[in-house]
């Protein structure tokens, strides 16, 4: 189970919610408003789990998810968002992702998920 | 039916009268006739004009009977406008045969006539000396129905007293169909439009909505984890807000999955057909706003694939806000279509107004969602094109024209049948 976690959401409100809920699970977590400013703050093999959101201005979730395993990074990704539960899960499931979670989340499913993936 | 057998025999008796004066007149008219053509025997330049004269009656007479309009003519010093002359077209255009219709009132062909609100408009109309212009739907004399354009237009003498009226009827029942046909595929299409502008809405308003949501679920789910197994009340609260959070979400996603959108019908099409059918559909909005339309499809273009109806809104869309844009001036009226082969994979639609052009701070926010430079508008209809043409592979952009107005262009990737 991944120790760390980065949270990447444009919404800022969102980001400190998921951190303050994951943080009373011991998690270490930090938060990302923007792509670029999680790629320019962690290296690619960096350990720890990415939530990512996916209807963002600038870089969107797929973009980001396409870019993190063209690096050759193997960081495991769970997408969250507000998009439609049966399209978005299959499509993250696709394009390599733990898996995807509807928005608002279920704190102990996250931390259901996030227990299952293997380091 | 006493009293009207009474009425129609007056009728038959009087039509009989004047029937019978008219053939005095006639006899009279004649043997006048020839006495002038014996005084005038010798002139033969007389008599040649007098030939070219019935010559020239005789191709009307020929002329009325057999035009495909039904015409008859109207007693107009009767008070119960009787019919006293009505062309063969007439005869079967109505289905009523000759018996049936000479010598009877206009208005009551139909027995009791079936719109007596018409008939009080066009007889008011007449007696005033106006001509009556109007369509309606009648039914033959075998109950079938037909749609007839109906023109009656006084006859006056040389002192300008009305003495009969004109009548012709047109059956339009065929322009009519095509006409209610095009109706409905419009009001299709704008339903199909109104239904994708809600689902888009909706869409964009649960995205929105379900981050602030988030953002409590999770916060209230941090706070009860922390109090452990302290303030059982505080603990409480906490999970009337979780189950009100998660109660909000559910109905935002039963709203959502009731306008889910329906799935592309994807079908070979062919782009300048597409585009024909929907400048068809927009016509009457286009000349209704003084606008003309050109276009300037290229020809032999490779099929593309896509969903009809989807194009179809896009394209719509397109000329809608490119009316709009020149709505403001008279002078421009041009809306420029043109469709051509941007390289050998790719088809590409354009629609070039010569409207008021695009504000530079404008250009960056025209696909998003909820911008609008509109009053009335919802900010909708770009972004839904938008999604919607690269959905097909294809990508929609605007630019501003060199001289003025606007052009937003669209490509749409060629159908290959067969992948490799």
């Amino acid at each position: 189970m991944p120790v760390n976690i980065f949270i990447v959401d444009d919404d800022e409100s969102v980001c400190r919610a998921l951190k303050t809920l994951l943080m009373t699970y011991d998690f270490e977590v930090k938060t990302f408003n923007s792509a670029q400013s999680f790629f320019d703050n962690v290296a690619h093999n960096d350990p720890g789990c990415l939530l990512l959101d996916i209807h963002m201005s600038g870089l969107d979730g797929w973009e980001v998810q396409k870019r993190i395993l063209a690096s050759g990074s193997r960081r495991p990704v769970i997408f969250i968002s507000a998009e439609k539960k049966d399209d978005a899960t299959d499509r993250a499931l696709k394009a390599g992702a733990v898996g995807f979670l509807q928005k608002p989340v279920n704190g102990q499913t996250l931390v259901d998920l996030i227990s299952g993936i293997k380091v | 039916m006493k009293k009207i057998r009474k009425v129609k025999n007056n009728l038959e008796e009087k039509f009989r009268q004047q029937t019978d004066e008219l053939r005095i007149r006639d006899g009279q008219l004649r043997q006048g006739a020839d006495r002038e053509k014996l005084g005038a025997d010798r002139e033969r330049q007389g008599a040649d004009r007098e030939k070219i004269a019935e010559e020239q009656i005789y191709i009307r007479t020929k002329a009325i009977e057999s035009t495909l309009d039904g015409i008859f003519i109207i007693d107009a010093k009767k008070p119960d406008f009787p019919i006293i002359y009505a062309n063969p077209s007439f005869y079967s255009l109505t289905g009523f045969s000759k018996s049936e219709i000479i010598g009877k009132s206009y208005f009551l062909l139909y027995g009791i006539d079936s719109n007596l609100r018409v008939s009080e408009e066009i007889k008011k109309t007449l007696r005033q000396g106006k001509f009556f212009h109007g369509e309606m739907l009648k039914f033959k004399k075998n109950g079938e129905k037909y749609w007839c354009l109906l023109r009656i237009a006084p006859i006056r003498d040389s002192k300008g007293v009305i003495t009969h009226y004109v009548g012709t009827k047109t059956d339009t029942t065929l322009m009519k169909q095509r006409d209610l046909e095009i109706e409905e595929q419009r009001e299709e299409l704008l339903h199909v439009t109104r239904v994708g502008k809600l689902a888009e809405f909706v869409s964009s308003l649960a995205h929105e909505i379900s981050q602030p949501l988030t953002a409590i679920l999770s916060y209230a789910q941090a706070a009860q984890r922390m109090l452990k197994d302290r303030e059982p009340q505080l603990r409480e609260i906490l999970q009337y807000i979780i189950n009100d959070d998660q109660r909000a979400a559910e109905v935002i996603r039963r709203l959502r999955s009731l306008l889910k959108k329906n799935k592309p019908a994807f079908e070979t099409l062919d782009i300048n057909t597409l585009t024909n059918d929907t400048v068809t559909l927009i016509m009457p909005h286009i000349i209704a706003k003084n606008k003309v339309i050109k276009l300037e499809l290229a020809g032999g273009l490779p099929l593309i694939h896509g969903d009809r109806i989807q194009l179809q809104q896009v394209l719509l869309n397109l000329i809608s806000n490119s009316l709009e844009a020149m709505e403001e001036s008279k002078h421009s009226t041009d809306l420029i279509i043109k469709t051509s082969l941007k390289n050998a994979g790719t088809i590409m639609v354009q629609v070039k107004d010569s409207g008021c052009g695009i504000p530079e701070e404008n250009m960056k926010k025209l696909f998003a969602h909820f911008f609008t430079s509109k009053p009335d508008g919802l900010g909708m209809g770009l972004s839904i094109s938008r999604s919607i043409v690269e959905a097909h592979g294809g990508h929609l952009e605007a630019m501003n024209n060199p001289d003025h107005g606007a052009t937003f262009y669209f490509t749409i990737p060629v159908h290959v049948a067969n992948k490799p």
